[in-house]
């Protein structure tokens, strides 16, 4: 059954992936939710919310407010706690209950608005996909909101789109000689350095989650975009040697390994965002039995370690930690992805 | 008195039990305290199955990843359409749940199944989900869990409802002369005056914190009396004790020598030392260490903070801060105690937005705090890491709460691996 996760974890939701998103741009961030959203997010998907202040709250729902679809206390408690904190703007996300009674989202963003004199908006979010749902979304409703066009390009310069600690642990991308990057969306960043984006001569998505953003801006500000190492030109084969985890960094870890050592990897895509990234060989898979049904044949898998309770015994494991799927439990093995040689060699 | 907007009210001038304002809420990265999941696994052999939405699940089933416990948990997700179509959520669940059962290697004799809140809002049949599976699994004992965060501000939260749905799968054995300790999730310490004092007697005690297997959790029931030892198990013993007509005696970990010597005489025991003249010479010590150290504590150290707060106030030690959100209305004596003996003493909120920003002492002299969050808010490393009152108990309990204060003060801890860490107690694999 499709639904049914006999023992792995699932990943990261679409809630933390937003806040995930969000967390470092001076923002106030809220989650209609009545409670778990910020303790799950903040134990298990956030590794910087000891130490990196950010204002991410929930709205502490309750069954009444619910049932009666009360937005005034939202409202009122979103405006007084943004006179208590000062935000630089204000990021709305939706969880099973505000989903399922259709609550206003946009409505709302407007009177808080209008209430605040702060930039608001909604990130279409309701706890039931993966964080490359919600942190994709919340940087593209984030950039319609608040990016302006620019003036003056910077040459050379470079934006960073889908780098959030889900997914990386570096924020230092390799980049092409005499480039220079203007913007990282968005780890090891600020509101300040990603609102200079639309400066940019070409944006580079080092994962799926900034895949949306980056066609909005070639749309909106006429800035193209590659995929990190264009492993897409990068032509493989098919065969039983497969890298099981989210699609942009598994298609680039795949083309790094063909064009370093010639062998072939198919990518199994077990995160949400797929459309355009995936190469003929590979594929998306949704589910434990599916996953499970897709590395039966393997000779080798790179994954995550859970991924290895579900994988043929007789094939060869590569241990690649993703915090987005194992959370804190291997975070101490996570590699630098940009360096192939520290988590690959060659069997 | 109204209730405060501020995120901390002198006690004099807070409204109790509630004295802060409900808002949007901040969540302190300190995770010791046990939730849902650690809870369901004190039932020896229980596997646990949750169905809900993605984000919702993320924090159960890595909760069992950091305890090793995977093979003992499953999961059902949720998606749109088993909102949209009329009897697809009973379907979704009976079905997810079956297909787990059926694939696990072999099935276990104790489930809990976890609905969610997108099951009372949709209107879902429980009754008829339950009946269908025990139908369907006729050896295993279902256990009625529920994950329903939406219910808890105005009502019972989920974990006292699933202590109470676990101690309902406890059979009425044959009584035995032995007490049953129940309802926290702290096995009790060897500084336990309930144990040493009965154990003395040649009582038996079982502690359903510490059962090892299940045919231990099924002799719960063979108790002749019930000692209930925390707030968040009350419900669940109380409905016990009902059903298998025993009495219940409810005794939470005091600081009060008065309680402590009621709640013994309720038992039946007698202190057989001198347990205020010995608890007076360690409080004495400690004095001597502390002086005039700034001392913080948080509601999640112990069952009866207002009392701890007394209890160190009139023993003249320099308590400031108390951080809780709420007031267990069996603390009013204690809490009136306080308006009157320490008005200036400060209530600090723990969810308020301005948490994210706490005020921290500024300064190189040490603050000692008692309990995880206290030393988040209070930034400190000098703190005592205790949930739940951490299965300690009168006399030889306050001896052993004092140590551990001198310890806390002496020896520095590292608070930022310590705190986010889950469930304090439990194997942790991380």
């Amino acid at each position: 059954m499709k639904k049914a996760y006999k023992i792995l974890p699932v990943y990261t939701g679409d809630v933390s992936g937003f806040a995930s998103a969000l967390y470092e741009l001076g923002g106030m961030l809220v989650i209609h939710d009545p409670s778990g959203c910020n303790s799950t997010y903040n134990t298990h998907d956030e590794v910087r919310w000891y130490k990196q202040e950010a204002l991410i709250y929930i709205s502490g729902l309750n069954d009444i407010d619910a049932i009666t679809g009360n937005d005034d206390k939202f409202i009122r408690d979103i405006v007084r706690a943004a006179e208590d904190m000062k935000p630089k703007f204000i990021a709305l996300a939706n969880s099973p209950l505000p989903y399922l009674n259709g609550t206003d989202f946009k409505g709302i963003s407007k009177i808080v608005e209008d209430k605040t004199g702060l930039p608001c908006f909604y990130v279409q979010t309701n706890a039931m996909h993966d964080y490359t749902k919600g942190a994709s979304e919340a940087f593209l409703a984030f950039a319609k909101k608040m990016l302006k066009p620019a003036n003056e390009k910077i040459k050379g310069g470079i934006n960073i789109l889908g780098s959030t600690p889900l997914d990386h642990t570096n924020t230092k991308f390799v980049i092409p000689e005499g480039k220079t990057i203007v913007s990282n969306w968005a780890y090891g960043t600020s509101l300040e350095n990603v609102l200079k984006a639309p400066q940019a001569e070409m944006n580079l998505v080092v994962s799926s989650t900034g895949l949306e953003v980056a066609r909005y801006m070639k749309e909106a500000f006429g800035i193209p975009y590659e995929l990190m190492g264009n492993y897409l030109d990068v032509k493989r084969e098919r065969s039983r040697c497969y890298i099981v985890g989210e699609t942009v960094i598994s298609g680039f870890i795949a083309s790094e390994i063909k064009n370093r050592y010639g062998r072939d990897f198919n990518v199994i895509a077990t995160t949400e965002i797929t459309d355009g990234l995936l190469s003929e060989c590979d594929r998306k898979c949704h589910g434990e039995d599916e996953i499970r049904d897709a590395l039966s044949d393997a000779e080798i898998i790179i994954g995550d370690p859970m991924f290895e309770l579900i994988s043929p015994k007789s094939a060869k494991f590569i241990r690649l930690p993703h915090f987005a799927m194992s959370g804190r439990l291997f975070r101490k093995e996570i590699p630098d992805l940009m360096r192939l040689e520290d988590y690959y060699h060659e069997p | 008195m109204p209730t405060s907007s501020e995120d901390r009210v002198r006690i004099a001038d807070a409204q109790f039990p509630k004295p802060f304002e409900g808002g949007l809420e901040f969540n302190a990265p300190a995770h010791g305290t046990w939730n849902i999941v650690h809870i369901g696994f004190k039932i020896p052999k229980a596997h646990q199955i949750y169905i809900c939405a993605d984000n919702c699940m993320r924090g159960v089933v890595m909760t069992a990843a950091e305890m090793g416990e995977l093979n003992r948990f499953s999961s059902v997700i949720l998606e749109e359409d088993d909102m949209v179509f009329a009897g697809r959520l009973e379907e979704s669940t009976i079905e997810g749940v079956t297909d787990v059962l059926k694939s696990l290697p072999e099935c276990p004799p104790v489930v809990i199944v976890f609905p969610v809140c997108v099951h009372k809002f949709m209107g879902c049949d429980i009754d008829y989900i339950y009946d269908e599976l025990s139908k369907r699994f006729p050896d295993v004992k279902f256990v009625r869990g529920f994950m329903d965060p939406v219910m808890q501000k105005r009502g019972t939260t989920p974990d006292q409802r699933l202590r109470k749905a676990m101690f309902d799968i406890i059979p009425d054995g044959e009584k035995d002369g032995s007490v049953t300790v129940m309802g926290c999730d702290m096995p009790l310490s060897k500084d336990n005056d309930i144990r040493k004092l009965l154990e003395a007697q040649g009582v038996t005690v079982r502690d359903e914190a510490a059962c090892g297997t299940l045919e231990d959790y099924y002799d719960l029931g063979k108790c002749s009396s019930v000692i209930c030892s925390y707030p968040a198990g009350v419900l669940g013993t109380a409905a016990f004790c009902k059903r298998i007509g025993r009495p219940m005696v409810y005794m939470p970990f005091t600081f009060s020598y008065d309680e402590i010597d009621d709640a013994l005489s309720q038992i039946g025991v007698v202190p057989v030392f001198n347990g205020r003249a010995s608890s007076d010479r360690a409080v004495a010590g400690l004095k001597t260490l502390l002086g005039d150290t700034e001392i913080a504590l948080d509601y999640t150290a112990v069952p009866r903070p207002m009392s701890l707060a007394r209890f160190l106030i009139s023993n003249g030690f320099n308590l400031k801060r108390i951080y809780l959100d709420a007031i267990d209305p069996d603390e009013v004596n204690d809490f009136n105690w306080l308006v009157s003996n320490a008005p200036d003493l400060m209530l600090c909120a723990t969810m308020h937005v301005k948490g994210r920003r706490p005020v921290r002492h500024e300064g190189d002299e040490k603050i000692l705090a008692i309990g995880q969050k206290a030393a988040w808010f209070e930034g400190t490393e000098y703190f005592v890491n205790m949930i739940e009152g951490g299965g300690l108990y009168g006399y030889a309990g306050i001896k052993a709460f004092i140590k551990l204060m001198e310890d806390a003060f002496i020896v520095p801890k590292n608070t930022e691996d310590i705190i986010p860490r889950k469930g304090l107690g439990c194997c942790c694999v991380l």
